[in-house]
């Protein structure tokens, strides 16, 4: 096993830094590339228009879950040495909620903000002041939030765990799943700018 | 309107036209970005986030204010222990990043120019002022979720976390399910 | 095959994606639960007694304050406690190889004898970890040689001047000299983990009571 290279002692913290920053710029330039850094873009999503968000997300995660499957499988890497955030089930089922509301109004997610103030938007900027705004007044009030923000505790799980099915079938499923998702938004999409142009038929 | 091929967004009627490369082919955006998560975990062990850097960041900010305060609040606290300086987090270098990769885009793209992405029927104003309650929302989410789409969908996600899932649904299911009330804002 | 070069760019990708996902259906990503131990390496470590560190030189690092170290207690939570050597944190000795300890830190191991102590330290040698040790003879022989030092039968000069010092030690831990007793003797009680010491302990960076530099890993 030679990775995580970082947690089997290749380079110390500082490194660690700069790698962070380096694999910022690949995230944020691929982000652009892919026009998250526009707030209608994103929201297409949500109004079945455009569903990039959709194919992005579902590539990325595709890519980097067979990558990992496949050098996990090699025994390049390490998989116990991976960070992965504990379930808190309860209080992710509120947050994604939230999350999702703050995506339509907002009109980004954190990340896509960045992008999007870094190419000009103003309104990424005011969505990145929101942000920092909400954070503090999560900060603020966390004594009375503390309850929820624990709420589903579970520790760490994993889907193969918690649905006793074999890794690799998972994955084979996720891919199934992603592929036939990705006919099935060409589709909606096709149909959705049929109806905005009727005319054009 | 230009005919939809290879999924390239046509212009909107009536916004400002831009001079702009299309974009990437959304698969091939995401592979790019998929193999940059992949390279995190196979380099440092963890995979790409973003909220957590603005968690540093206020936590470090209110430190300056009331360092007393920031250390016990139990939320900031975390990202103030020890010796080592909030910022110097593997977040905060990670979106500094982000900022620059996205800024590096746009340029070769020709996609940086001042502006406010909003549909024909909503003002300026509102649609700052929307802009910045749905950050604040989306605080109190990822707040709560451990996590916002990069962190939790991409990340978890791609690891087969049970929480990120969880959330993952949860985002899309929120934001479809409110997207008819705020469809003014957009089109 | 010419119907792969029919298919349009995106189709050929999500063909290449169903490939990849149908051969991950056999992938087995456990990591693996097997150590490579060289042996001559591992015994000759033991040997020129490499592989520990005594109950007086960690009561000694302890003392001094040093922080390039970690202290690993490997027995359960309910043991850990009741009494742990201060500074130490509990990793139970199941846990021991999962990943919080990293390869190429300075790890002192213990447990209440020797035993456990030197398995984990075979395992974790196994695993590539480079400076790890076990403390000889565990928590017994912390008991008898820094929380308990024996009164010496007639000493020498030299002798008492040591076990003077091994007195201000001992009281340092919280505990106290003892006579000299038979093997079969009644155990003294241990200090109470919050005893206050004569001395003022070493000031420990923040965190460091007991817990490991906290690294941020979330989002």
């Amino acid at each position: 096993m030679s990775a995580p290279f970082y947690k089997l002692g290749a380079f110390g913290d500082e490194a660690s830094l700069v790698v962070a920053f380096l694999i910022g710029i690949g995230f944020g330039f691929f982000l652009e590339r892919a026009g998250f850094g526009s707030a209608k873009k994103l929201v297409s999503q949500f109004y079945l228009t455009d569903l990039a968000v959709f194919k992005v997300m579902f590539t990325a995660i595709v890519t980097a879950m067979l990558g990992v499957t496949y050098l996990s499988w090699a025994g390049f890497l390490d998989l116990s040495l991976v960070y992965l955030v504990p379930t808190y089930w309860i209080a992710q089922v509120v947050g994604g909620l939230l999350l999702g509301v703050g995506f339509v109004v907002g009109g980004y997610c954190p990340g896509t903000s960045i992008a999007a103030t870094a190419t000009g938007k103003l309104d990424g900027l005011l969505f990145v002041l929101g942000f920092a705004a909400g954070t503090l007044g999560f900060a603020l009030a966390f004594p009375l939030v503390k309850g929820l923000y624990t709420a589903g505790a579970i520790g760490t799980k994993t889907l193969p765990q918690v649905l006793g099915i074999p890794y690799g079938i998972l994955v084979f499923g996720v891919v199934l799943m992603a592929v036939s998702g990705f006919v099935g938004a060409s589709w909606v999409e096709k149909k959705m700018a049929a109806k905005a142009a009727p005319a054009t038929e | 309107m230009a005919s939809v091929t290879q999924d390239v967004v046509p212009e909107a009627a009536g916004e400002k036209a831009r001079v702009a490369q299309p974009y990437m082919n959304p698969y091939l955006a995401g592979i790019g970005l998929g193999l940059v998560l992949l390279a995190a975990f196979v380099l440092v062990g963890r995979g790409l986030g973003a909220s957590g850097a603005f968690n540093s960041t206020i936590a470090w900010l209110v430190s300056l204010v009331a360092p007393g305060y920031a250390r016990s609040n139990e939320f900031l606290g975390n990202y103030l222990e020890g010796d080592t300086h909030p910022l110097k987090a593997w977040l905060v270098f990670e979106v500094a990043g982000v900022f620059v990769g996205a800024l590096l885009s746009g340029l070769l793209a020709g996609r940086v120019a001042g502006s406010v992405e909003k549909g024909p029927r909503v003002s300026v104003g509102t649609r700052l002022a929307f802009a910045f309650v749905g950050g604040s929302l989306m605080a109190l989410g990822a707040a709560l979720g451990r996590g916002c789409t990069s962190g939790q969908a991409l990340t978890g996600g791609s690891l087969l976390n049970l929480g990120s899932w969880v959330f993952m649904m949860c985002v899309f299911g929120g934001a479809y399910a409110v997207a008819f009330l705020f469809r003014r804002q957009w089109r | 095959m010419r119907w792969i070069s029919k298919l349009s760019f995106n189709q050929k990708l999500g063909a290449l994606a169903l490939a990849l996902g149908s051969l991950a259906v056999f992938a087995n990503v456990a990591p693996g639960h097997t150590v490579t131990v060289d042996a001559r390496e591992i015994l000759t470590g033991v040997e020129r007694q490499e592989d520990h560190v005594t109950p007086g030189e960690l009561a000694a690092w302890i003392i001094e304050g040093r922080t390039d170290y970690r202290l690993v207690d490997i027995r359960d939570e309910k043991a850990f406690a009741e009494y742990h050597v201060p500074t130490a944190e509990n990793v139970p000795l199941a846990t021991v190889a999962d990943g919080a300890l990293g390869r190429t830190e300075r790890i002192v191991l213990y447990g209440d004898g020797g035993i456990h102590a030197a398995q984990a330290w075979m395992v974790l040698k196994g695993r590539g970890y480079t400076h790890v040790y076990t403390l000889r003879e565990g928590l017994d022989a912390w008991k008898d040689e820094v929380l308990f030092p024996a009164v010496p039968q007639n000493p020498t000069p030299e002798q008492q001047a040591r076990f003077e010092r091994s007195v201000q030690v001992a009281k340092f831990f919280g505990g106290q000299p003892r006579a000299a007793a038979a093997p079969g003797s009644v155990p003294m009680a241990l200090p109470t983990q919050v005893a206050a010491p004569a001395v003022a302990p070493p000031t420990l960076p923040a965190g460091a009571g007991g817990g490991p530099k906290k690294k941020r890993e979330g989002c």
